[in-house]
């Protein structure tokens, strides 16, 4: 019943491939796109994909660098397919342990893998457990437990509420106390210090008292317990220098403690860790998983995306032999980094100006649209686009499809003055290098764009930037009338424009827009955001984590980054200079 | 008469040394061969880290590296998919001097190649660009941006390997020539010289890839480079389809010329 299933390498080469009954078609095609949509995207999180009518499950094998698909119909619910996987897998890595364990990759060409005997007999025994699990007949009344009890013993009463509570208590505090022994060794005492502390305090029915004279404690009878000159001065000081003596010991050994296994043989434990070939397990990168994850969303990462890519890398990294001296904490932090760049690296190439070549030869303009919330720097990030445009040589058409804002034409109109005495018509051909399309206040903005594109393919214009309102991503109205301007327009590029100090509203801006724009669209290939304007970007330091979150959510690039309100502060991405800011302690 | 000045001075080391304990004497002289010694050796090893014995197998998503990669190691045929690590091993040249290269294939893919062009260029001796002749008309521009990327790297700039252009997917019925492939893309860069040069610089005020491409002034020609560049056509999959040969013996032709 299924599709196909493959073994191939990290670097490609396939080792052995099995193609179900009855199935013709190539699966090359479906478990590319699961490498280029999923893993490449740090999107390893969940570990099934759909592509058309297949739905791919995969499994990735990092000490051997293997990678395991399996591929069925979409419309079968195979149960069995998790745990074939993993049986396939183990069988696979015991068997060829010796020609796999050779380095480079020759090993992978002279040896054949022959494992389709073994695997059909796995699969044999799949299909025939999941056959064999009958679902589970319902008990009758006598069988239940509830027949067993008295009635007596269901009325609740308040003495054995408490009691119940405290028992329930009590095994959640052995519990914390097991998992804790094991790797907080002084800090363990501690806890159970405090616990027997507070158990002694068992809670007694109250007595009626009658009204007694409150004691202070400062408050003492006479001032002569105040003075601490003599006697009573040397033991306070003894005591405060023992209690700090306790500290400073605690504290020596407090960053021995929180390492794998524990007490003093964690010391060791540590050192052996460094030297040596170790492979990484889930526990093993935990800590270090949790403590990268919080640093993402302080540098203002958004929250799910923090823990879908800290899954992501723990997926990458697990079973992963490391090579002497370097530890857990590094291999983690190097595999996040590489990560990082490689979510910030654009997906396709990303060449404004040739692309405007492109359209100037085929006699047509190059239509951007600029869509966005709100107050995000749309209209002063659209003047700054054209000024670069125009120090190019290109012609700028503006349309002016912000119809509801108050001043919005008036802002484009004085930008295009600006623009027009920076570049003045005489020195480029006695034609104004701007020119503003605007239809005024309350009409139609897809009509408006419409227009604006045919005047400028009437005048021979190179580049149309069409400006919209800010709008609400909750604002369906809104959101289906942006919908139906793209939709209609078909604008060559459809920019994002979102602001750097934004933090887990990215998410659901970009989700909200690309959901509107797919739906409102009427044919099947509908047009999605291509690109992201990261505006406002030096009003952060190094909280640049809007760049990750607004990448990994859309998987488009980032065009343009906007760092001030001049119309010389346009740049474009360096990943590498992000992901370094980012993962600054 | 430059004696004079010296020799008072030579004369006061030479009574120094004399009253010194010759333990302390030998302990010195020992000290300074160590230090001799050892700066020969460093001098060896670093000089002999900066051999470039690597052929790196670069280019798009989907033309057909590691099928190459593995027909020039093997001669077999092997079902690929799309890399994402590199795989590398050793290469035995078909020349008389029978000289070892190691083969590297870097993945293609648009969000992993510049790290692991980083990680290798240093290295490398020829660099071997694979381009899928057969929908090369669509993916011009695709290529020639990656083509720039790599040839204004201030590094592969400065070692000047040698620059195999490699026409792959030739038994497909529409692809294109050698001739046709190589005018398309001078064409082309000479475009992308201009807008390069026009981008915007990143965030951080640094601008990329400060090279220019060829003479300026002048159109755009690979002979320009100071690299050798060839260009070359062959077949990975071979005419046959999966049992047949494929027909890459103007590639190791030229892997042996290296």
């Amino acid at each position: 019943m299924l599709d196909f299933f493959t073994i191939f390498s990290k670097g490609g080469i396939v080792l052995w491939c099995f193609q179900g009954a009855g199935v013709s078609e190539s699966f090359t095609g479906p478990v590319n796109a699961l490498i280029r949509s999923v893993i490449l995207q740090e999107r390893g999180g969940n570990n099934s994909f759909t592509h058309e009518a297949l739905s791919l499950k995969y499994k990735l094998d990092n000490e051997f660098e293997l990678i395991f698909v399996v591929g069925f119909q979409k419309i079968l619910t195979l149960t069995y397919v998790d745990k074939f996987i993993d049986d396939v897998q183990l069988h696979f890595r015991d068997r060829y342990k010796n020609e796999l364990e050779q380095k480079g990759a020759l090993k992978l060409l002279n040896n054949t893998f022959d494992f389709e005997d073994r695997f059909k007999k796995l699969l044999r025994e799949a299909e025939e457990t999941s056959k064999a699990r009958s679902p589970a007949p319902m008990r009758s009344f006598k069988e239940s437990e509830k027949s067993q009890k008295t009635v007596k013993s269901m009325i609740e009463t308040k003495g054995g509420d408490k009691s119940k509570e405290q028992g329930g208590k009590k095994n959640k505090n052995t519990k914390k106390e097991g998992k804790q022994s094991g790797c907080l060794y002084f800090n363990c005492i501690l806890f159970i210090m405090m616990i027997f502390t507070t158990h002694s305090k068992s809670p007694k029915p109250p007595k009626p008292k009658g009204k007694v004279n409150r004691v202070w404690d400062n408050g003492g009878s006479s001032t002569k317990n105040l003075d601490y000159s003599n006697k009573n001065g040397e033991t306070s000081l003894g005591e405060d220098q023992k209690n700090l003596e306790v500290l400073i010991f605690l504290c020596l050994f407090s960053p021995f403690s929180p390492k794998k296994s524990g007490g003093f043989g964690g010391m060791f434990g540590m050192l052996k860790g460094l030297v040596g070939s170790k492979s990484l397990s889930r526990e093993d990168m935990e800590p270090v998983l949790e403590k990268m994850r919080d640093h993402l969303i302080a540098k203002n990462v958004a929250a799910d995306i923090s823990s879908q890519l800290c899954e992501s890398v723990a997926k990458k990294l697990e079973g992963k032999v490391m090579g002497t001296f370097t530890t857990v904490a590094s291999t983690v932090k190097q595999a996040l980094q590489d990560s990082l760049v490689q979510i910030l690296q654009p997906k396709r190439r990303v060449d404004i100006l040739r692309d405007v070549m492109e359209a100037q030869s085929q006699r047509r303009p190059f239509v951007i649209t600029f869509c966005g919330v709100n107050g995000v720097g749309k209209s002063t990030n659209l003047a700054k686009i054209s000024y670069w445009l125009i120090e190019n040589g290109f012609s700028v058409l503006i349309a002016a499809c912000d119809t509801f804002r108050a001043g919005a034409v008036e802002q484009l109109r004085t930008h295009q003055r600006r623009l027009n005495s920076l570049h003045p018509p005489e020195k480029h051909g006695g034609r104004p290098v701007v020119q503003l399309y605007e239809k005024g206040y309350g009409k139609d903005a897809a009509g408006i764009a419409m227009e604006a594109i045919a005047y400028a393919r009437n005048q021979a214009f190179d580049v149309v930037l069409v400006d919209t309102a800010g709008r609400m991503q909750d604002n369906a109205p809104l959101m289906t009338a942006l919908a139906k301007l793209i939709a209609v327009n078909m604008p060559d590029l459809v920019l994002f424009v979102g602001e750097a100090l934004v933090g887990n509203e990215a998410v659901d801006q970009l989700v909200k827009f690309n959901q509107a724009l797919a739906d409102h669209s009427m044919s099947d290939k509908p047009r999605l955001i291509d690109g992201i304007v990261l505006t406002k970007f030096d009003t952060i330091d190094d909280k640049v984590g809007a760049a990750i979150s607004m990448t990994y959510i859309t998987g488009q690039p980032i065009v343009f980054v906007g760092t001030g309100q001049t119309y010389n502060d346009l740049r474009s991405l360096n990943a590498r200079a992000v992901v370094g800011a980012l993962m600054k302690a | 008469m430059t004696e004079n000045p010296l020799e008072p001075y030579i004369e006061s080391l030479r009574q120094q040394l004399e009253e010194q304990d010759p333990v302390v004497l030998v302990g010195v002289i020992v000290a300074l061969a160590v230090v001799v010694i050892t700066c020969v050796f460093l001098k060896y090893f670093l000089t002999s880290k900066t051999v470039r014995s690597a052929v790196l197998l670069v280019g798009l998503c989907d033309s057909g590296k590691t099928l190459l990669f593995i027909r020039l190691l093997s001669g077999k045929f092997k079902r690929t998919q799309t890399s994402i690590t590199d795989s590398s091993a050793p290469y035995k040249a078909k020349n008389d001097r029978n000289c070892t290269w190691t083969l590297i294939d870097l993945p293609g893919h648009d969000s992993l190649r510049s790290q692991y062009l980083e990680k290798f260029k240093s290295a490398a001796r020829a660099i071997v660009f694979v381009v899928d002749s057969a929908i090369f008309q669509k993916e011009v521009r695709d290529v020639a941006e990656f083509l720039y990327m790599l040839l204004t790297d201030p590094v592969v700039y400065r070692i000047a390997p040698t620059l195999l252009v490699v026409c792959n997917k030739q038994d497909v019925a529409m692809a294109k020539s050698a001739k046709l492939i190589q005018q398309q893309l001078e064409k082309e860069l000479n475009t992308l010289r201009v807008t390069r040069s026009a981008a915007l610089s990143a965030q951080d005020g640094s601008v990329g890839g400060s090279v220019y491409l060829g003479k300026k002034g002048k159109d755009f020609e690979f002979s320009q480079l100071p690299m050798k560049v060839e260009f070359l056509e062959c077949s990975a999959r071979g005419s046959k389809g999966k049992d047949g040969d494929s027909d890459i013996e103007s590639l190791e032709k030229s892997l042996a010329k290296l």
